[in-house]
């Protein structure tokens, strides 16, 4: 029974194997997005070894030098020295920490309760259940989220965990809507009905049924929302609300280089530069994700 | 005389992920003028594929035509360039499909997708149509489809219509003008039988009064019984068996052919065979020899190793399959 | 004489729509006895699907009951026990959309056997093996497919072994075969003959096929824009079809031999489009496209009559002769002879 269990599961991972190597493929016809990819990766990998690829780890803590203040982009410093004398590239790397934090922390607040509740309503569609869900969604949905954003971190403290908060907030019915719209055109298809016909649990024709039939949308969307959560992030920490100076929040350098312009240039340009990259990456890998879960006909 | 239609050693592929999928393998097909031929073969035998390189709608990107030739009157139509190629849709070549929902367009009344069929047709003193005429043809090729109350169709929209009146409005469409050769592809497949009956009948009618020369492409056997004088069986890519649409019945010779008149479920209820045992082949990863010899009873060696050519059995008869090697 | 397992009485089900009412059952009635076949043919619009959905559960009657094994089965599945979802079981006509993609074909066997418990943890897999091998599928390989890697008559067979996961008594089959080419058709219909016998199993078997009727079923009951026609044994049937739609169903049969021609009625040739479901024609609504059409036809509607043993029909042609028994007592009812009061002609 035990060797039955090993050459079932041995199965099941051969099949899921030979499924991800085409996936792969359909990737990896997108040059961009594999490019996308590369950049992503490296920059994940920068951010999490930050304090030891840096070449000064310790200018993303408060740290005043202004004998190196001001300087331009040079050998030892490669994007140039703030207006305090920190190197912008080493906060430029920590700064991606707080980024890659806000996109990861919000969607897992916020895409979760939004999944969950567009299905809930997909399913039940046309009772009362999806009245309730679908109309707070709509509700939320009509605040724009910046200004959402800006009214509870002003009126909570302005920090990064309130930002994400806030941020999360306003997220999570994009999500309801999406599950809904994906939802209730599923739960006609024929293989629902005889789940339900069977006599299976809801718990189990939602999860286990309707949902994996969802799951390419919503990954597509993930990998495109991280670009425009980390925007918005960085909007926030830009006017004062989010990542608070002295910490290196790639906003709040764009911000405080913004003083020194157009003579010194590289306190702003670079850390811009950096989040433009990062949106970019993930917006290149969406599409080509897009590409892998597409249907193909031959 | 020169045929019409005559698709000479046809083979073509798709490019996927997997690999390279040789679908036809080397399709004949012969058309005299007025004839009406039909072409009898199952999912994924080629059908659609072979109807599609004739009319030049292949998406070419993963298709590829690894040889051969489709002549149209001594025309090799894969040679053609696509301004000639539109213009032989437009005068000579029509086709109609399985589903007239797709080839509807549905955003425009039928009156709007009949008149710019009719549009560009001339009047006896060859000059242009006026509107009133172009108008009185619409209604006038409607009427000769069997459709009741055309006025009232042509402000229509497809999705306001039953399917069999859709497919009226295709076939409609298809001989209002000067077409010569006419393809249908499955074009009563999804209709209720008895509208299936209707349609059948009265295509037979009009392509007899216009004298179309007609491919009636089914998986139906019963459908081309009545319709068609000449019948080629198809398999994996090629064709099997090709001869008179009666004889063909009475005594299929190709042992596909056999099981497949076997399969279909008799009125004389003697019960139901048990179909063809195994499957179509991997277009992936084809036999090498004959494409049936996996599933064939009769098989011999050489099945395996040589694909068989059309064999002249009797005249006019030609089967694939070396049990009639002369 | 075998019980009867099934009744349905006066089934109405009706869908208000913004359009009119669609009254896609109108008030059917009939018996299926335990162990048999019984074929229920229509075309689009004809009810046979909706009369399936209800028996299953999908939809709740609108009035009319429905009875499994004596017991009153008249509701929407939700309100079904669990012990009737285990005992009726259903096979539907696209294989290629009642599988769901996402899960292997072992995941999709699961989830009768575990909602049910039909097994315990320890045979789990040998219980989807043996699925399989009653299907003839080979298990090893087929178990960790998906529904894509496989084809049509195959998934067809994987929609078979589970619906009999569950040992049911009754197998409802929504044109098991349509989506299917014929060479493939035949090993599942055998299959399905087979499993019958093997598995004491009564089936009602939808389709538009007659030829397959004539070689499945025992008994065929015709349906048309929701109202049944005509109801008689198989061969019977076929050797002396009644109703004037019955006859123009039959006529409009693509055969493949001449022996077979024979046999089809000529003399009634198909005409007319299927009326709307919203705008049923009054009196019988067949007849705006019936060649035997009378003045009575277009104003009363016709009602069941034997006309042999087991052989009833519904169509004023008949009229005069004893009307059908009703389900559930054995009356004999003359019906009135319309003929005498209308000034029709004959």
């Amino acid at each position: 029974m035990r060797e039955q269990l090993k050459a079932d599961l041995l199965a099941t991972l051969k099949h899921k194997r030979r499924g991800f190597a085409k996936d792969w493929y359909k990737f990896s016809r997108n040059p961009l997005s594999v490019l996308g990819l590369v950049v992503l990766i490296l920059i994940v990998f920068a951010a999490i070894l930050a304090p030891y690829i840096t070449p000064y780890p310790g200018h993303a803590k408060p740290y005043t030098n202004f004998k190196d203040a001001g300087f331009p982009p040079s050998a030892t410093h490669f994007f140039g020295t703030d207006r305090v004398g920190r190197d912008i590239f080493s906060r430029v790397i920590f700064g991606y920490r707080f980024s890659l934090m806000i996109g990861v922390v919000v969607l897992s607040l916020g895409v979760a309760p939004g999944v969950i509740l567009g299905l809930i309503a997909g399913y039940y569609q046309g009772t009362w259940i999806e009245t309730v869900i679908m109309r707070i969604t709509d509700i939320f949905l009509a605040v724009p989220p910046l200004v959402l954003a800006l009214a509870i971190t002003a009126m909570l403290t302005p920090n990064l965990t309130n930002q994400m908060m806030a941020i999360a907030l306003v997220w999570w019915p994009w999500y309801s809507r999406l599950l809904f719209a994906l939802a209730s055109s599923l739960r006609n298809e024929y293989f629902v009905r005889e789940a339900e016909l069977t006599g299976a649990s809801r718990m189990h024709i939602l999860f286990k049924e309707i949902l994996p039939n969802c799951l390419a949308p919503v990954m597509t969307k993930i990998t495109l929302d991280m670009g425009i959560v980390i925007l918005l992030g960085a909007t926030l920490s830009f006017i004062g609300l989010g990542v608070q100076p002295p910490k290196p929040g790639l906003g709040t350098m764009v911000a405080e280089g913004s003083k020194r312009l157009p003579g010194e240039w590289w306190g702003t340009i670079f850390p811009a530069l950096a989040i433009v990259v990062v949106i970019l990456a993930f917006n290149l890998v969406g599409d080509g994700l897009r590409d892998v879960f597409a249907v193909e006909e031959v | 005389m020169a045929p019409l239609l005559d698709v000479k050693d046809l083979h073509v592929g798709f490019k996927i992920f997997e690999g390279y999928l040789s679908v036809l393998n080397g399709v004949e097909l012969t058309l005299e003028e007025g004839e009406r031929v039909g072409l009898v073969g199952e999912t994924g035998c080629g059908k659609t594929t072979t109807v599609k390189s004739i009319l030049r709608v292949l998406p070419m990107p993963p298709a590829r035509i690894a040889g051969g030739e489709i002549f149209y009157r001594d025309n090799d139509i894969l040679k053609m360039k696509r301004r000639e190629i539109q213009s032989l849709h437009r005068s000579e070549l029509t086709a109609i499909f399985q589903d007239p929902l797709m080839s509807l367009n549905p955003v425009f009344t039928i009156g709007t997708q009949l008149r710019d069929i009719v549009k560009d047709s001339l009047g006896a003193s060859g000059k242009k149509l006026t509107k009133k005429e172009i108008f009185a043809r619409c209604i006038e090729a409607l009427k000769e489809t069997g459709m009741p109350d055309p006025e009232r169709i042509m402000s229509n929209y497809p999705i306001q219509l039953s399917g069999g009146m859709r497919q009226r409005v295709c076939i409609a469409e298809a001989l209002s003008t000067t077409a010569q050769l006419l393809l249908a592809d499955e074009p009563t497949t999804n209709l209720d039988v008895t509208i299936q009956d209707q349609i059948l009948r009265k295509l037979d009618e009009l392509v007899d009064e216009k004298n179309v020369t007609v491919v009636m492409i089914t998986h139906s056997l019963g459908v081309v019984m009545d319709l068609t004088q000449r019948l080629y069986i198809m398999y994996a890519g090629t064709m099997v068996e090709e001869g008179k649409t009666e004889e063909l019945f009475a005594r299929p010779l190709h042992p596909y052919g056999q099981g497949l008149m076997k399969s279909v479920p008799k009125l004389t209820g003697d019960g139901v065979s048990d179909g063809i045992p195994g499957h179509i082949p991997n277009y992936l990863d084809p036999p090498a020899g004959c494409r049936f010899e996996p599933r064939c009873e009769h098989t011999m060696p050489i099945c395996q190793t040589e694909k068989p050519p059309l064999f002249n059995v009797e005249n006019g008869r030609h089967v694939a399959c070396f049990l009639y090697r002369s | 004489m075998a019980d009867t397992i099934l009744v349905v009485d006066k089934l109405k089900k009706y869908f208000p729509t913004k359009r009119g009412t669609v009254k896609a059952v109108d008030n059917i009635s009939f018996s299926v006895a335990t162990g048999e076949t019984i074929g229920l043919v229509g075309e689009s619009g004809s009810g046979k699907t909706t009369t399936a959905q209800c028996v299953i559960g999908i939809y709740p009657p609108t009035d009319g009951e429905i009875l499994f094994k004596g017991q009153t089965i008249s509701k929407a599945f939700s309100k079904r026990p669990k012990a009737l979802k285990r005992d009726i079981r259903i096979v539907f006509q696209d294989p290629g959309s009642s599988l769901n993609p996402k899960r292997s074909i072992k995941q999709i066997l699961s989830v009768p056997l575990k909602v049910h418990h039909m097994t315990t943890n320890k045979d789990h897999l040998v219980m989807i093996k043996n699925l399989l091998d009653m299907v003839e599928l080979p298990a090893d390989e087929y178990m960790y497919k998906y529904p894509q890697a496989i084809g049509g008559g195959e998934k067809q067979m994987v929609a078979i072994a589970r619906a009999l996961a569950t040992n049911p008594s009754m197998v409802l089959l929504d044109e098991p075969t349509s989506a299917l080419d014929v060479s493939v058709q035949g090993k599942i219909i055998n299959l399905l003959i087979r499993l019958r016998k093997e598995l004491d199993l009564t089936y009602l078997f939808i389709t538009h096929d007659l030829s397959l009727t004539r070689n499945v079923a025992g008994r065929v009951a015709i349906m048309y824009l929701g109202k049944l026609c005509e109801i008689a044994p198989t061969v019977e049937f076929f050797q002396n079809p009644t109703h004037p739609y019955t006859k123009m169903l039959l006529s409009s049969i693509p055969v493949v031999s001449v022996e077979e021609k024979a046999l089809k009625p000529t003399k009634i040739t198909s005409r007319g489009e299927i009326p709307s479901p919203v705008k049923v024609p009054p009196g019988c609504s067949f007849h705006s496209r019936c060649p035997e059409k009378m003045d009575i036809c277009t104003k009363v509607d016709p009602v069941m009559v034997e006309i042999g043993e087991g052989h009833v029909t519904r169509c004023h042609l008949y009229q005069g002769t004893k009307v059908a028994a009703s389900i559930e007592q054995e009356e004999e009812v003359y019906a009135q002879d319309p003929m005498d009061q209308s000034n029709s002609d004959g």
